[in-house]
């Protein structure tokens, strides 16, 4: 089999307005303090509408990293991690952000010409774009390697900037009974984050000044539910053949349901998605030209890669429909949502990220999603340094095979750092993986 | 010159071969008491519970077998424990341990505990999270609370309750042998070099894997007939690193043969296994909580978040305590904690003028050649910035 070498992807248009509301969104951040704005710097999970509702500017650790990455702009900040002292497999997510930490400290300190490898352009590019922080929050779920990251950001900036923990449990399931949503240790850790994040609103109170506006984190909640669910509803309709939309296009809009601010034009906007989808639907237009084969992705996001990797997919008549990434997180369960009643369902979204269950769990999703879109195959992004969404995916594969003979590669890439993935190796385990296929079903 | 007394040799030999063989120890352990052993994951366990419900605690140990069927259970960028730990289990070599308890939360470990869980379906896997971030105010509720889950879920497993009373002896009995080997390390750090760095991690290897009060029984008998062995003028060194389990003793004595001496460290199999006690009054499920909590502050652990202590601090401290002109970092290649907290470290020391080095270590392979190429690098830069004694 040989690669065709034409663009077979047609991914949804309405991702270009998309685009330019995540763009909008950079823009307020990085002009936030001009408007006099108290900044957060926050990792993990989405406790955004909390600061949403405080008044704050929220700028998510992660999500920049992955934006300088899906711009090609991390090798800086990268280099000013490494000379910091960062070893390179350590987490590419958290060496990009601390990289920006360590260059917004040293030109917030007036000590920019510090770096001898970071040339001054690029540092004003990065540095002098992300404001500094009134305040870390850090809510990370299943990976602890993200908690020791804020607190490095925190020591990073001399301990001067106040930081406040939200500790989510890692859902192991311990007895029988305990599972996804269910049992004692999920009630009872539904219940310690909530309290956390009430908690937070006190801390962001003596931060703002002000008390925290209650009525706009449930309008927040309401709309991040709406949005939610029509999100759900239009990422079902890709169980369809062809699939009308493809994981690339749940990609493209994680940062508008992970991040942006909660509010109509969000909802319109996932309403647009869910709309084209079905259109697509009624005029019997896929994702891709010609689907042949349809598979599910398990991993972290390679934000580096993102538009190679959609065209690749394509080019091999391959429609990715669904994965754990986008499918297991960011806000998934819109109905655990009150929005008189918020806190719970907010504390239990966090929980539930693709990254906190036990594998027996995700066992258990992955193949369940694998069922309801009818996948030939999985395809493994083995990321590199990312170990806490690795952690399952061999014992994943092995279930996959065993208990639904689906087909399973694994490519090794990464969220952020480029130089972990190798094209060739992709491309030589996916043809091997697709014929695989051919073969199971000429023999079927 | 002989490290002591018959007794004292004999001692050692005996730890020694525990800690390179703990699987059969724990083996002929059973055989002897028809007592269950539990596998026990680091790193802040407190193996009091396990001792006070007449159970083995054995603390798992990285194997000296290369990996094999383990391999593809997972990826090769976690850090070589865990993937042998997964290796262990796929190869039957944890089938000695009837249950499996854990406290800690690293995330490469939780992908070890779970191919554990799915390679051993017939014994308990218990995962309880102690709270990791020390600082917050429900913190001492919440380790409390699991605390009193692990004793609760021991007596569970063990089949037998599990008093204050009982867990107040194991206490007891645990804080006497982290005395001795207290007094054993301040002895290295006081000048008496009779033990090398391989020995003295035998001695707190084998602590980890046997029934406490014979291993306190032969940590008498090595304290009592010791040697005491000025040491010479080898360049000394601390030790900082390893936060979960031993680094290969062969890469110790590649350290010391290089014209060094080790006089400290902050290694799990060092100085941090034993450096806080557990308060001995009061309710024995408050004080392990109390312990959890102030070993951070005793022994900072980049895997813990306690805004309040530095590691760097207690490092510097530390060196200018035993007069190590030098420190060696061993990271474990994949730590995500060590990783993060390397540059704190390497400012502070290159703030204070110390000089140290960076050593990476691994499951399998050990290049001495090229570790004693760094280290004499280490050692003769040292030897050129230490002052110059002129006889008059």
């Amino acid at each position: 089999m040989t690669a065709p070498t034409t663009d077979k992807s047609s991914r949804l248009a309405i991702n270009k307005a998309g685009g330019k509301m995540v763009a909008d969104y950079w823009d307020r951040i990085f002009t936030a303090r001009e408007r006099g704005e108290k900044v957060v710097w926050y990792n993990g999970s989405a406790v955004n509408p909390i600061f949403q509702a405080a008044g704050m500017a929220w700028c998510h650790g992660e999500a920049f990293s992955a934006r300088l990455a899906a711009q090609h702009l991390e090798g800086p900040a990268q280099l000013a991690g490494q000379e910091y002292g960062y070893v390179g497999e350590l987490c590419s997510y958290a060496r990009t952000h601390l990289g920006c930490a360590v260059l917004s400290r040293k030109r917030a300190t007036g000590s920019a010409n510090g770096t001898g490898m970071v040339g001054l352009p690029e540092q004003a590019e990065l540095a002098g774009r992300l404001p500094t922080p009134d305040l870390f929050v850090n809510a990370y779920a299943g990976c602890s390697t993200g908690q020791q990251w804020d607190d490095i950001s925190f020591r990073v900036f001399g301990k001067e900037v106040p930081i406040f923990n939200v500790s989510m449990p890692f859902m192991w399931s311990n007895r029988p009974g305990e599972g996804y949503m269910v049992g004692e240790e999920w009630e009872r850790s539904s219940r310690y984050v909530a309290e956390q994040l009430r908690e937070l609103t006190t801390v962001l109170e003596s931060i703002t000044g002000r008390p925290f506006d209650w009525d706009a984190y449930r309008q927040n909640m309401a709309y991040l539910k709406q949005a939610s669910e029509l999100r759900q509803e239009a990422m079902r309709l890709c169980r369809l053949t062809p699939a009308p939309a493809t994981f690339w296009d749940w990609i493209a809009s994680v940062a508008h349901i992970n991040f942006l601010p909660a509010s109509q034009e969000l909802v319109d906007f996932f309403a647009a998605v869910k709309a084209e989808i079905e259109q697509r639907v009624a005029d019997g237009v896929g994702a891709i030209a010609d689907e042949r084969y349809r598979v599910y992705f398990d991993g972290f996001m390679n934000w580096n890669h993102l538009g190679l990797l959609a065209k690749k997919f394509a080019r091999y008549d391959v429609a990715v429909v669904a994965g754990r990434y986008t499918h297991h997180a960011f806000w998934q369960e819109p109905q655990l949502i009150d929005p008189e009643d918020p806190l719970l369902g907010h504390a239990q979204n966090n929980l539930l990220c693709p990254m906190n269950h036990s594998t027996k769990t995700i066992e258990r999703l992955v193949l369940r999603d694998c069922d309801y879109y009818g996948v030939d195959g999985i395809v493994f992004h083995s990321t590199r340094t990312c170990r806490a969404f690795t952690n399952p995916q061999r014992l994943v594969a092995k279930a996959a095979q065993e208990k639904r003979g689906l087909a399973t590669m694994f490519f090794e890439g990464d969220i952020a750092d480029a130089s972990y993935y190798k094209d060739e190796v992709l491309d030589s385990r996916l043809t091997a993986m697709l014929e695989t296929i051919d073969v199971r079903r000429a023999r079927a | 010159m002989p490290v002591g007394t018959g007794s004292t040799v004999g001692a050692l030999d005996a730890l020694a071969d525990v800690a390179a063989r703990p699987e059969a120890y724990a083996a002929q352990w059973k055989a002897r008491t028809g007592g269950r052993v539990v596998g026990i994951l680091p790193m802040n366990f407190p193996r009091e519970i396990a001792h006070a419900a007449g159970v083995l605690p054995v603390l798992l140990q990285e194997s000296r077998e290369p990996d094999t069927m383990g391999r593809h259970l997972l990826a090769e960028f976690y850090c070589g424990f865990t993937r042998n730990l997964a290796d262990s289990a796929a190869k039957g070599a944890l089938d000695y341990c009837d249950g499996f308890f854990v406290a800690d939360h690293c995330t490469q470990l939780l992908g070890a505990v779970d191919v554990v869980r799915a390679e051993a379906p017939g014994s308990p896997v218990f995962l309880g999270q102690l709270p990791p971030s020390l600082t917050d105010e429900w913190a001492r509720g919440e380790a409390r609370s699991m605390m009193r889950t692990f004793v609760d879920e021991m007596a569970r497993f063990a089949g037998v309750p599990v008093g204050d009373a009982a867990l107040s002896r194991s206490i007891a009995l645990s804080n006497d042998n982290r005395t001795l080997l207290r007094e054993l390390f301040a002895a290295r750090r006081a000048g008496n070099a009779a033990l090398s760095s391989p020995q003295l991690q035998a001695v707190v290897k084998s602590g980890m894997v046997m029934d406490l009060a014979e291993h306190t029984e032969l940590l008498r008998q090595v304290i009592q007939g010791l040697a005491d062995l000025p040491r010479d003028n080898r360049v000394r060194l601390h030790l900082s690193g390893h936060l979960c389990h031993a680094p290969r003793p062969e890469l110790l004595a590649a350290i010391e043969e290089c014209g060094a001496i080790v006089v400290d460290d902050d290694l799990f199999t060092g100085t941090r296994w034993f450096s806080t006690d557990v308060a001995e009054d009061g309710d024995p499920v408050e004080a392990l909580a109390c312990w959890y909590l102030e070993r951070d502050r005793t022994a900072p652990c980049p895997t813990r978040v306690k805004h309040e202590t530095d590691w760097e601090d207690t490092l510097v401290e530390a060196v200018e305590a035993s007069g190590a002109e030098g420190v060696i970092v061993l990271m474990v290649r994949f730590c995500e904690p060590h990783m993060l907290y390397y540059p704190e470290l390497r400012k502070r020391l290159n703030e204070r003028g110390i000089p140290h080095l960076l050593l990476e270590t691994e499951h399998e392979g050990l290049p001495v050649e090229t570790v004693q190429t760094r280290v004499e690098a280490l050692l003769e830069r040292i030897r050129r910035t230490a002052p110059v004694e002129v006889s008059r």
